[in-house]
């Protein structure tokens, strides 16, 4: 316990890095649950303070396109594959994980191709950006956001950095093993290879952090309203005015 | 660590436990800190050469519950630490599964078979020499395969189910087994399970530390033939580079059950050509119901290499499989 990155020595007895220590592993499990239960304690405590809970009855408005509904849950089926199958292994699961977490990290690098360019050119991509206003709407309470809080936005953008980083450094141990379209040539230098599997390990660790904390908030009473709008598109008109500042989105009237 | 080699073994603590429930219960206090020791014939290699540092080893042949041969109701039950040398020559083996004695008689050379045990032949670690020599490959932990890269010498290693790693089972007593339908009794202090032989032996999809399910605090302390295939016709071949001392570059263990010249069923199992014991159920279907002879092994012989991927110094491998499974069917 207490080490960071695992080393070990090459062919040539030098040593090199190994890849991640998978300790950090329940690290990283200890510290959000302490995190998240002490989150819902406060929230718990504060809840008899909370103004009334907008309905969810009404007129209704789009918030998420069904081509977008699709992608986010195409992204989380193959991002919770990843880190079943990726973790299998370490915490002694004997499945056969390597093809599932392969197929599943394809699938993932598809899908978030695909979004970088329907965000790039279909979406309002300037809705995600984080700008100086941002930062101060979590002290203001006047201060309402556009489509995405402020919250939202930083966990998209945490999110892309680390889903890219998973990506890259999977693509190239992708390329270590043998697959349907090539045989391995195993010809990387070890400390090259060691480094990716430590990103890939870095990586990996805050892509559990983050699911947790973002499917914790999906399933909080009071931010049901955004996961039911995941699934079915749609918020109502009255959850839209308390809690964003219609100046700043606009949107459409749902069917 | 790159091994370093030495002479003499280095300290470590020896339990030699003499009855069942001392055994098992060492096995689980211990862990993965207590080496199981059979013969030694694979443990004295990986200790001397500091390659495996366990702070203890459990010696199991003072265990006299988990020696010898005995017949059953349904066939033979063999302790897991009977010798090798046992098995080979045992009257009883020799007249029900000849396929299994003449196995264990091709099994590394006399004297090794005197000291060396079914429990250890069969869960005796990969050979592929660059884990042996020490290196971090994928099988000791890493993040690599060293015999299957440019300069990587595979000649011994995989044709199928590699997985990154590409060792081979080196046991030759396994696909005899395999192909006897042998149970694996496997004893821990929570109880017994029984395995089928083919699914005891595990590849590096599923565990690539491990050649065989056992878990920590389990000992495979006896392995059940039941009497399906007792004095079925048998042929077992091996091929290495010596005749004696050596792991097979191939080995094939069959068994027929014929009835007027026609093969109602079939086992074929073949050894070395991947990480487990690698059954042939495509040759096996393709000759039941056939007359056995040259014409039909002639035939089929080919199906038994389909899906192969040689590496590459081991390309002869392929022809060497087919030829020893023609062999095997024409008798």
């Amino acid at each position: 316990m207490g080490e960071i990155v695992r080393y070990k020595y090459d062919v040539w007895g030098e040593e090199v890095i190994l890849g991640v220590s998978w300790d950090l592993l329940w690290v990283i499990a200890v510290a959000v649950l302490i995190l998240l239960a002490a989150h819902a304690i406060i929230m718990a405590a504060l809840a008899n303070k909370k103004m009334d809970k907008p309905s969810g009855e009404g007129r209704r408005v789009v918030r998420h396109e069904i081509i977008d509904r699709l992608f986010h849950w195409v992204m989380a089926a193959s991002i919770l594959m990843l880190i079943l199958t990726g973790i299998a292994p370490i915490v002694g699961l004997r499945i056969a994980w390597l093809n599932l977490h392969w197929i599943s990290g394809l699938l993932l690098t598809f899908v978030v191709i695909f979004h970088i360019i329907r965000s790039l050119f279909w979406q309002d991509f300037k809705s995600i950006l984080l700008g100086p206003r941002d930062f101060g709407e979590p002290f203001n309470s006047a201060k309402k956001p556009g489509k995405y809080s402020f919250e939202q936005k930083g966990m998209h953008w945490a999110v892309t950095v680390v889903v890219l980083a998973v990506i890259v450094t999977g693509l190239l141990m992708f390329l270590q093993i043998d697959s349907p379209f090539w045989d391995r040539t195993n010809s990387m230098a070890e400390s090259q290879l060691g480094l990716i599997f430590l990103l890939h390990g870095l990586s990996t660790l805050a892509l559990v952090a983050l699911a947790s904390t973002h499917i914790y908030f999906a399933l909080r009473p009071e931010k049901l309203f955004y996961t039911r709008s995941m699934i079915s598109g749609w918020i109502s008109e009255d959850e839209m005015t308390a809690n964003h500042d219609t100046n700043r989105w606009a949107p459409k009237e749902a069917d | 660590m790159v091994a370093t080699s030495h002479d003499v073994m280095p300290d470590i603590e020896l339990y030699q436990p003499t009855d069942e429930a001392n055994a098992l219960a060492l096995a689980n206090t211990l862990g993965t800190d207590g080496w199981l020791l059979g013969g030694g014939q694979d443990t004295y290699g990986w200790l001397k050469d500091r390659n495996k540092t366990p702070a203890a080893m459990i010696e199991l042949t003072q265990v006299d519950a988990w020696k010898g041969i005995k017949e059953t109701a349904d066939g033979v039950e063999i302790g897991a630490v009977t010798t090798i040398t046992e098995i080979a020559t045992n009257p009883l083996i020799q007249s029900k599964f000849a396929l299994l004695s003449t196995a264990a008689g091709r099994v590394a050379s006399p004297q090794i078979r005197n000291v060396g045990t079914l429990g250890g032949n069969l869960n005796q670690d990969a050979r592929c020499w660059y884990y042996r020599r020490g290196l971090d490959c994928y099988r000791a932990g890493g993040n690599i395969c060293y015999a299957d890269s440019p300069e990587g010498l595979n000649r011994e290693h995989a044709l199928f189910g590699a997985s990154r790693c590409v060792a081979v089972s080196p046991s030759d007593t396994a696909p005899a087994l395999v192909a006897l339908d042998a149970t694996m009794v496997v004893s821990s202090v929570s109880g017994q399970r029984l395995i089928a032989a083919a699914d005891f032996f595990v590849g590096p999809a599923r565990d690539i530390t491990s050649m065989t399910v056992l878990n920590e605090g389990e000992i495979l302390t006896a392995v059940r033939i039941p009497n399906t295939w007792a004095n079925a016709e048998f042929y077992f071949e091996k091929v290495a580079d010596r005749n004696v001392w050596d792991f097979a570059l191939v080995n094939v263990a069959a068994a027929f059950k014929v009835s007027g010249g026609a093969i109602t069923d079939a086992r074929i199992v073949c050894g070395a050509v991947e990480c487990t014991p690698r059954r042939l159920d495509a040759v096996e279907d393709a000759i039941r119901g056939q007359q056995r002879s040259a014409e039909l092994a002639e035939q089929v012989a080919a199906i038994a290499s389909d899906g192969a991927r040689p590496l590459n110094y081991n390309h002869f491998k392929v022809p060497l499989m087919e030829n020893l499974v023609k062999r095997a069917i024409r008798g």
